[in-house]
This record gives structure tokens, C-alpha cells and sequence, in this order.
């Protein structure tokens, strides 16, 4: 009786002790990432500073993260009321965006991957979007061509946006939530 | 059922011991981190120009395509390593990672002001070892100190238009990166 209680309570262990490391290590549940509308950051993980939560995260996804003196990212995988970002609507990405030098905003696959289109359009950079009046974007990523800042999701079912601003202004990515204003995303025509 | 309460509970304080070892532990443990992925390019202490990511293939996951951008791969067992980065005609950077990833150092080409970036990178001990005086006349020159001995190097140039990616990647192909004894 005694093995098996002690037996119960190493795979309750193990296995919730696992799931838990499991899931906070995929990017998608930002772990330990300040929440901006619909989109997370890790602030300190490019400094030498950066959470255990983000260093798992980059490891686990063999990437790098940008240095902070190099640039500031934000990820987002799903839109202002939560539901997750899918390439067969038409999601608008609106508004202002924090002051920088330049920024990218570039869109990835659930898997991190570039999605393939005949223009080679994997999103935009500050240097080629066109721009509306007061200095607001609208840049539309959908399966079907749009006129104006249009970028190809190829019908994927999960897309990931990540926005990076380089050469930010020091504190960017130490203030809270509601210093920096960030563009919102909505999702409309879903199939 | 009262009598799996106390493993259920002692499980899931186990479950978060297990949880924390293997989220500390993960940076070390993971096989294909950036720096296996980069260490494959090519030999260390050499510059290797990262290939543009592609929707089909991409080094690392989530590279920005607006940039292009080459890796030093270092080991600085043998001596300390100098690095030269010549500025492109748009936004450059620089970026120091350890084996582990962590980011311990970045600049950009406006921080840097100079046309040509040169520095020279290494551990505590090289740097501790260096004679007094030529650290005084060094002054001009930029010491970095990577905390572990092995590491990565990471030069970004940004690609303002597509028409100037092959001119960029041509300037970026320019940065050297050589091991010193």
C-alpha cells in the first residue's frame, strides 16, 4: 500500500511538474510577459537580466532575443478580445505605435516560419507602409489581396504577429502597461 | 479516498520542484538552441553570413526578414577575439549572446558614431591579465567581457527596400571576426 501511495504521488510529480514546464514554455501562453492589449513582451529578455519563463521560452524555440540595445518585441497570437489570430479572417492591426526609430512588424506560422506568398510580403517595415493621417497604420492581413497595407496569411489557421521597434527610446520596455500606446487588432470575416 | 489526499499533495509540491528545475535547467538542456543552429554554419571564430530566411527554411525560428544579417560564433579558449563590423549604409547592430543565450550585450551604429566598429571581445580572466598600460591606450578601443567562454556574435543590417538587400549583404559580408593569441 505504502509503494503505491509513494508511486501515486512521484507521477503526480512528475507528469503535473512536466505539463507545467510544457506549457509555460511555449511563447503563445506568455509566461511571465507584460500584456499590452493584445500583445505580450518580455521586457528583460534581452538584457542579462531576463526571467527564467523567457529564457525557457527562447531556448525551447531556438531563437535569439533581440538585445534591448538593439530592439524591443512584441508578440501577438491572438486579437484585443482574446480569440487567437486566424489567417482566414481578415485581421486588422490599427492604430499608433510607439515612438522608435524604425519598426517591423513581420507575421510567422504557429511554428515560427515565414509564410509563403508569390510577392514575398511577410509584413511591413515603418520605411514602406503607407501611413493614414495623425500618423496611424492599418495594415490588413488576410488570405485574399486587399488594397492598401495587405499581408498574405496563405489561409493559415494560426498566424503569429510580432512587432520589433529598434533603436527604442530607453524605457520602453520598462514602463507599464498603459505608457505605450499600441496598435489594436480585430478579426472580422471569419469563416 | 481520504487516502489520496496526502499523495495527491505531496505530488504537487513535488510537481512544482520538478517544475522549476526543469524551467532553470531548459536554457542548458534544449538540443536545438540558436547556438547549435548557428554552430552549424560554419567553423568558430569566423564569420558565417546567415542565409535570409525563407518561408521553406530559416537558421532560427522568428528571424525578422528585414534584416540580414552574418554570426561570429565564438570560443574564446585560445585568446580573445577582435571583431570589426563596418557600418552599413542604414541601421546596424551588434549583438552578444552567451552559449546559453542570454543577451549580455548589444549597440547599434548610433551609439557606436563611428564608421567602423572595432572591438575586441573577452573572458574576465584575458581581460584581467591584460598589462596595465595597454589598457590605458586601448581607451579608444572597445573591450567587451563575455561571461562564459563560448558564445555567439550576432551582426543585423536592415534592409530599408528590397532593391538594396544584395548591397547591404555585400557591406555585411566586410565584417570581420578573428581569434588573437
Amino acid at each position: 500500500m505504502r509503494v503505491i501511495i509513494i508511486l501515486i504521488a512521484l507521477a503526480v510529480g512528475i507528469i503535473s511538474g512536466l505539463a507545467l514546464t510544457w506549457v509555460a514554455s511555449a511563447s503563445s501562453f506568455g509566461f511571465g510577459a507584460i500584456r499590452i492589449g493584445a500583445w505580450s513582451a518580455w521586457p528583460k529578455s534581452g538584457t542579462v537580466e531576463a526571467d527564467p519563463y523567457s529564457r525557457a521560452i527562447f531556448a525551447r524555440a531556438g531563437e535569439l532575443p533581440l538585445g534591448l540595445a538593439d530592439g524591443f518585441s512584441f508578440v501577438a497570437s491572438s486579437d484585443d478580445i482574446g480569440a487567437p489570430l486566424d489567417g482566414r479572417c481578415d485581421i486588422h492591426i490599427e492604430g499608433r505605435l510607439p515612438l522608435a526609430r524604425f519598426w517591423t512588424l513581420t507575421i510567422y506560422d504557429s511554428r515560427g516560419r515565414l509564410i509563403d506568398n508569390v510577392g514575398e510580403r511577410w509584413g511591413y517595415t515603418s520605411a514602406e507602409v503607407l501611413w493614414e493621417p495623425d500618423a496611424h497604420v492599418d495594415i490588413v492581413l488576410a488570405p485574399r489581396a486587399r488594397s492598401g497595407n495587405w499581408v498574405p496569411t496563405g489561409g493559415r489557421d494560426q498566424i503569429v504577429a510580432i512587432l520589433r521597434l529598434y533603436d527604442a527610446p530607453v524605457g520602453v520596455g520598462s514602463r507599464s502597461g498603459d505608457a505605450i500606446e499600441m496598435p489594436a487588432i480585430r478579426q472580422e470575416f471569419c469563416p | 479516498m481520504r487516502i489520496y489526499a496526502l499523495p495527491i499533495v505531496a505530488g504537487l509540491v513535488l510537481g512544482g520542484v520538478v517544475h522549476i528545475v526543469t524551467t532553470l535547467t531548459m536554457p542548458r538542456l534544449a538540443l536545438e538552441d540558436a547556438f547549435s543552429r548557428l554552430a552549424r554554419l560554419g567553423p568558430p571564430n569566423a564569420v558565417q553570413m546567415i542565409p535570409d530566411p525563407k518561408p521553406s527554411e530559416a537558421v532560427l525560428p522568428r528571424m525578422d526578414p528585414s534584416f540580414t544579417s552574418a554570426v561570429c560564433v565564438y570560443d574564446l579558449t585560445a585568446g580573445t577575439l577582435r571583431v570589426r563590423v563596418p557600418t552599413t549604409t542604414d541601421y546596424t547592430s551588434i549583438s552578444f549572446y552567451t552559449r546559453h543565450g542570454l543577451a549580455y550585450y548589444a549597440l547599434n551604429d548610433h551609439a557606436a558614431g563611428q564608421r567602423t566598429i572595432e572591438l575586441q571581445l573577452m573572458t574576465a580572466a584575458q581581460r584581467a591579465a591584460l598589462p596595465e598600460d595597454e589598457e590605458i591606450t586601448a581607451a579608444d578601443r572597445l573591450i567587451i567581457e563575455s561571461p562564459t567562454t563560448e558564445g555567439v556574435v550576432l551582426i543585423r543590417a536592415f534592409v530599408r527596400e528590397r532593391g538594396v538587400r544584395e548591397e547591404t549583404r555585400a557591406r555585411l559580408a566586410k565584417v570581420s571576426c578573428a581569434s588573437e593569441t
